[in-house]
């Protein structure tokens, strides 16, 4: 009889539990993670962030060494692979030097003025995520150096867009990657000029352009379109070629810049803002934009 | 081991569990076939059997709620799914005593479970978990590498948690 007692009153606390969860899940994604789970998670992102960064130095040479056993017959070739992407790196170098300078005497002959100034704050990767299902990533730095939620984040070694940052903590920052299903950027593709839309879906992201009259192709590599990011971060590359049918939408599937396995060192974007990319009304002085259809 | 250290040692396994997560884990770490194994599960349902009921469902509770607030996913989404981890593991703890297989088959389905909730749970609150392409491979992997990680770690936490082994509900 005790022990039916004991079933009953676990039973009781076991649905009690369930919908506690329930209702935390639910209140969180109304406030779209803002509000009390903001400040939970600020709060354990204070208090765990020292923990979990100690554990990754600890732990970074172990996994260096697996990582590299696992790795072991791939990494001639891939030594091999990285030299040649130096040298490309270092001719492009070169020649965006000589284009920077053209840039320059080209906006002083014109007047214009650089669109915002792309300061950024190097950071480090210190911790993924709970699981598998997580499309997020922990960085070292936080609001002490300048981090600031809707920064955008940038890979180091590709220069594509690694996402936006989406919790801050003092000295620790949370960053949505761009797979997440819940990210979307504005991009345009280099090679038509047209612009769409691209949606994290876990490990790829989907293309769509609601007004193209062109057709994307493989290989195509999409930009940030300047309208929630700074212009002309690389985001990724269509995999596959469509076209809209009859003035319907096209839809793609684009493979993300960067490459999730390798993210280390990242850079954010702490000199632009959303702002910086409204143009003015033409008559009737400053254009100031609705805050709340900014990130 | 008394009660009380029972809970304190289940507790901090828990944040161990978690904190080590984030660190060994996930893509850019120890990451094969693109999946990794949850250490919380482990955690859990090693320590779910030395701990009476009310308990155990606190602790499987907290490591989800953890696991919620350092990951990316909604609060209540992990800690949902790691209650009823906590549940179905005091439903057959007895079971632990007919050997190693039956344990084994007892983590990847109480493991796979977990993320099968946890997936559901996400797709109902938006989260689109179940539109992943790889959905089924981040569920059956991390369930198989759990089983085979619990096979070194479960005989650990037995030698952390010993002293007092709770049977059926009865504390």
């Amino acid at each position: 009889m005790q022990s039916f007692r004991r079933f009953e009153r676990s039973s009781t606390l076991f649905i009690g539990l369930l919908v506690v969860s329930f209702l935390l899940a639910t209140f969180d994604v109304r406030a779209q993670s803002g509000g009390l789970g903001e400040v939970m998670r600020d709060g354990a992102q204070t208090l765990f962030s020292p923990l979990q960064k100690a554990a990754t130095a600890i732990t970074r040479p172990v996994v260096g060494v697996i990582d590299a056993l696992s790795n072991l017959a791939g990494l001639r070739e891939e030594n091999e692979r990285q030299r040649q992407v130096i040298a490309e790196l270092e001719q492009r170098l070169q020649d965006t030097a000589a284009l920077e300078a053209e840039i320059e005497s080209l906006r002083e002959a014109l007047g214009f003025e650089p669109v915002g100034d792309l300061t950024v704050v190097p950071a480090r990767i210190f911790s993924n995520g709970s699981s598998d299902f997580d499309r997020v990533r922990f960085i070292d730095k936080g609001s002490q150096e300048g981090i600031t939620k809707g920064q955008a984040v940038i890979d180091v070694s590709t220069g594509g867009l690694v996402g936006r940052v989406d919790l801050v903590s003092e000295h620790s920052a949370r960053v949505r990657l761009v797979t997440d299903p819940r990210m979307g950027v504005g991009i345009r593709n280099k090679t038509t000029g047209e612009t769409g839309w691209v949606e994290g879906q876990g490990t790829e992201m989907r293309l769509e352009m609601f007004a193209a009259t062109e057709a994307v192709s493989v290989g195509d590599v999409l930009y940030t379109d300047g309208s929630l990011f700074p212009p002309d971060i690389a985001v990724g590359t269509v995999k596959r070629a469509a076209e809209s049918q009859a003035g319907f939408a096209l839809f793609s599937t684009v493979e993300p810049q960067i490459d999730l396995s390798r993210l280390d060192y990242v850079t954010v974007v702490v000199g632009w803002s959303p702002l910086d990319a409204v143009p003015e009304a033409p008559d009737s002085g400053t254009f100031i934009p609705d805050p709340n259809l900014l990130p | 081991m008394t009660r009380g250290r029972q809970v304190a040692a289940a507790l901090g396994l828990t944040i161990l569990a978690i904190v080590l997560q984030g660190a060994l884990f996930g893509e850019g770490r120890i990451h094969p076939f693109g999946a990794s194994p949850s250490l919380v599960a482990i955690v859990v349902i090693g320590t779910v059997r030395y701990l009476d009921a009310a308990t155990a469902l606190l602790v499987g509770f907290t490591g989800g709620l953890l696991a919620d607030l350092l990951g990316g996913s909604p609060l209540g989404l992990w800690a949902m799914a790691f209650t009823v981890v906590a549940y179905v593991t005091l439903q057959v703890r007895e079971r632990a005593d007919d050997g190693p297989l039956v344990v084994a088959t007892g983590v990847f389905a109480i493991t796979f479970l977990a993320y099968a909730l946890f997936a559901v749970a996400g797709t109902l609150f938006g989260q689109d978990t179940l539109a992943d392409p790889d959905v089924v491979h981040l569920m059956l992997l991390p369930a198989l590498y759990t089983t085979i990680l619990g096979a070194f770690l479960l005989p650990l936490i037995t030698l952390l948690m010993r002293g007092r082994r709770v049977r059926g509900w009865a504390p």
